[in-house]
């Protein structure tokens, strides 16, 4: 995300985008759209709840051995002759795929939707060293070419309208067309077409990779994921070493919830299985296949307070059901994953600092846990994320100070009683229509965003009193 | 640059700092691979008409187009039919032998060429004209090796005689199987796979394994429903009575 929107603090980001009336209505659109479709699918399914259980066991159960599961990832997608590489950094990985493209003298690659590529920011980097990524996803193509970022995990250009969409591409693909989804779509497969048969590499994420098998998996609707492993000559697979999974058998119960909870299918269109580069009999399919194990930060929370957050398929459930995400849309969030999870998922990868405030963005509602197919406790997390920025003195000291004056009072029946005696005097000037506005000094900032009510006529311990 | 051994040693570490969240094993594997998959085909052997009416709902509400006919004898006449509804003048298709049928004689008799791919003949030049081939057909026809009721689903292995483009590049993208390839599950997918992978390289011919829901499909503008937006637009299945 670019540097100057990060600037730019998070409550201005957010009234932002609720002074956006088009982004108002997209989102709501869409996310009840994918609330409603993901409802009805799981509710003419019986064994959902039991294989979202068993889905969120295996990923506990594979964490608890992790070093095992890669090395034996690893050990089979060598057998199969494929390359693995270590990435500990986003740096690392980044310079993984420009040797490659350097060595092998890559002018362009196609890609297929990766949060995890996003997350390290290739296509800059791509570009950087003369070598042109081009998006295939059609969300992503039209962010791609209008220079933005995605602002859903699995829809990334929910925020843009067809009219936008045909401007776009009339400008950038020379032409005139209407504003069709239907013409749109049309015209996005004739120019990809085009690219995936002349691209020299093919760059995907994995939304699971079998260790038992060595099998990166991949799962689109559109079939540009198997395309890009198709097509061009190399194939790199990117992913979060959490993407690891023991075996066949735990595939089918991740497939049989993962689209689902995205987009309310019972199976995304395509399920790609890949297991290494292709065999000495086939036709088709790259001769070089590498496979790039992505740490960026992840392996500093297997014992820690984010744990849980590993588990994550990036299915998108919890952004559409969250009011913040609901509201504001992804790109307020200012990094690459946003909603519930993704402030969690930054933090882990950018540190807690990087949070310090949206780790407040959200109203720990629990929808977002009560939606996750591996039932991640969101909520949980944030709440434990909001004590480390208090005692790593990350939070800004004004909201410290008030926080531990509130415990004081919290602390003392004395202390709580008279608060409550001075503050129905004290309130008095700032009530307007039964709220507390317009607070004075640092109080403000509260109330510039949200209203108080006011403290009660009479407290429950005086009406307990007079009733006994 | 990190390498294997630093890198998992930082893993090993982190890990071993912790028990973990609760007491959890992964999903319970088939003991004997082989022998459940043999059992899977057993009993569906005897159950597959209910499969079969379950798969063509669940493929019709993915919007694929579905057929009957009696025996192999038909299917090129079949083919013919499709062939002739989108205007098309040129089939690619699998390898004959790995199809069981041979499409050829009987359509090129009524004007439409077929191109087959060959097992055995994979080089560059053959590549190259393959790719070209398919991306210019508007139907491509291939087998099933497993088709799953539950939803829909056509799983195609790739490999010798079974190139990845023929089910991916045509505009049509036509499936002909017969009842030993139906499966009820995602479970007992999850069966076949683990039996398919106990030697994959005598199992599998190719490196990868499309399961395919209906046509190519997008919602990316404005949420609304569009197909064929790289891969087919339509996906027709072929289903042989005749064991």
């Amino acid at each position: 995300m670019s540097d100057a929107l990060l600037r730019t603090p998070f409550p201005e980001r957010a009234g932002a985008a609720l002074q956006d009336r088009f982004l108002q209505e997209a989102l709501r659109i869409a996310t009840t759209k994918f609330i409603d479709l993901r409802k009805e699918s799981f509710a003419g399914f019986p064994q959902g709840e039991a294989l979202r259980d068993r889905a969120r066991e295996i990923k506990e159960a594979t964490l608890q051995h992790l070093d095992v599961h890669l090395e034996r990832l690893a050990d089979n997608v060598e057998r199969v002759g494929g390359h693995v590489h270590w990435a500990t950094t986003a740096e690392e990985a980044r310079e993984m795929v420009l040797r490659l493209c350097r060595d092998r003298g890559v002018r362009m690659a196609v890609k297929s939707k990766s949060m995890a590529t996003e997350e390290i920011d290739l296509n800059e980097a791509l570009e950087h060293a003369g070598v042109t990524p081009v998006e295939t996803d059609l969300g992503e193509y039209i962010i791609q070419l209008a220079h933005e970022k995605p602002s859903h995990i699995i829809a990334p250009a929910i925020h843009k309208t067809k009219g936008q969409v045909a401007e776009l591409f009339s400008r950038e693909l020379k032409g005139s067309f209407e504003a069709d989804p239907e013409i749109l779509t049309a015209v996005a497969r004739k120019a990809l077409r085009e690219k995936f048969l002349q691209a020299d590499m093919g760059i995907t994420g994995a939304n699971f990779a079998v260790a038992d098998t060595g099998t990166v998996v991949l799962v689109t609707n559109e079939g540009n994921g198997r395309m890009v492993t198709s097509l061009p000559r190399i194939h790199v697979a990117l992913m979060g070493v959490e993407k690891v999974i023991p075996s066949m058998t735990d595939l089918v119960v991740f497939l049989a919830i993962l689209a689902r909870s995205a987009t309310g299918q019972k199976l995304s269109t395509y399920t790609t299985l890949v297991r290494g580069p292709r065999r000495a009999g086939e036709l088709e399919g790259p001769e070089e296949f590498h496979l790039i194990l992505l740490d960026n930060g992840r392996a500093r929370q297997i014992a820690s307070t984010l744990r849980e957050a590993l588990y994550c398929l990036r299915c998108g459930a919890c952004l559409n059901v969250c009011p913040v995400y609901r509201q504001i849309g992804g790109h307020a969030y200012g990094y690459t994953y946003p909603g519930p999870i993704g402030i969690l998922l930054t933090a882990m990868l950018k540190g807690n600092e990087s949070v310090r405030e949206l780790a407040h963005a959200s109203s720990l509602c629990g929808a977002c846990k009560d939606v996750c197919p591996v039932r991640i406790d969101i909520p949980r997390m944030l709440v434990e994320l909001r004590e480390h920025l208090d005692r790593e003195k990350i939070a800004p000291w004004t909201e410290r100070v008030v926080f531990r004056a509130l415990r004081r009072l919290l602390l003392s029946p004395t202390a709580y009683r008279l608060s409550a005696t001075v503050g129905r005097w004290v309130q008095r000037p700032f009530i307007r229509h039964g709220r507390l506005r317009g607070l004075p000094l640092v109080l403000g900032k509260w109330t510039r965003t949200r209203d108080l009510p006011p403290v009660a006529a009479r407290t429950f311990r005086e009406r307990w009193k007079e009733l006994s | 640059m990190t390498g294997r051994a630093e890198f998992i040693e930082r893993i090993r570490r982190e890990v071993s700092k912790t028990p973990g969240l609760f007491g959890a094993s992964s999903a319970p594997r088939p003991a004997d691979a082989a022998t459940a998959a043999e059992t899977v085909r057993r009993e569906l052997a005897e159950r597959w008409p209910g499969a079969l009416e379950r798969f063509r709902v669940e493929f019709e509400r993915v919007a694929g187009v579905f057929h009957r006919v009696p025996d192999l004898a038909a299917v090129p006449a079949a083919l013919g039919a499709i062939a002739r509804e989108y205007d098309a003048t040129s089939l690619v298709t699998w390898d004959p032998a790995v199809l069981g049928f041979d499409a050829a004689p009987a359509l090129t008799r009524g004007g439409i060429e077929v191109v087959a791919a060959r097992a055995g003949a994979e080089d560059e030049a053959a590549r190259l004209r393959h790719r070209e081939q398919a991306a210019r057909a508007r139907v491509g026809v291939t087998g099933a090796d497993f088709v799953l009721a539950e939803t829909g689903t056509l799983i195609l292995l790739s490999g010798s005689g079974r190139p990845r483009s023929t089910s991916l590049l045509p505009d049509v993208h036509v499936a002909v199987f017969g009842r030993d390839r139906l499966l009820e599950t995602l479970e007992q997918v999850g069966i076949m796979l683990e039996a398919l992978h106990v030697d994959p390289d005598r199992a599998m011919s190719g490196a990868t394994i499309n399961f395919i829901t209906g046509p190519s499909r997008t919602a990316d503008i404005e949420l609304t429903l569009t197909r064929g937006v790289h891969g087919p637009k339509e996906v027709h299945a072929v289903f042989v009575e005749a064991p």
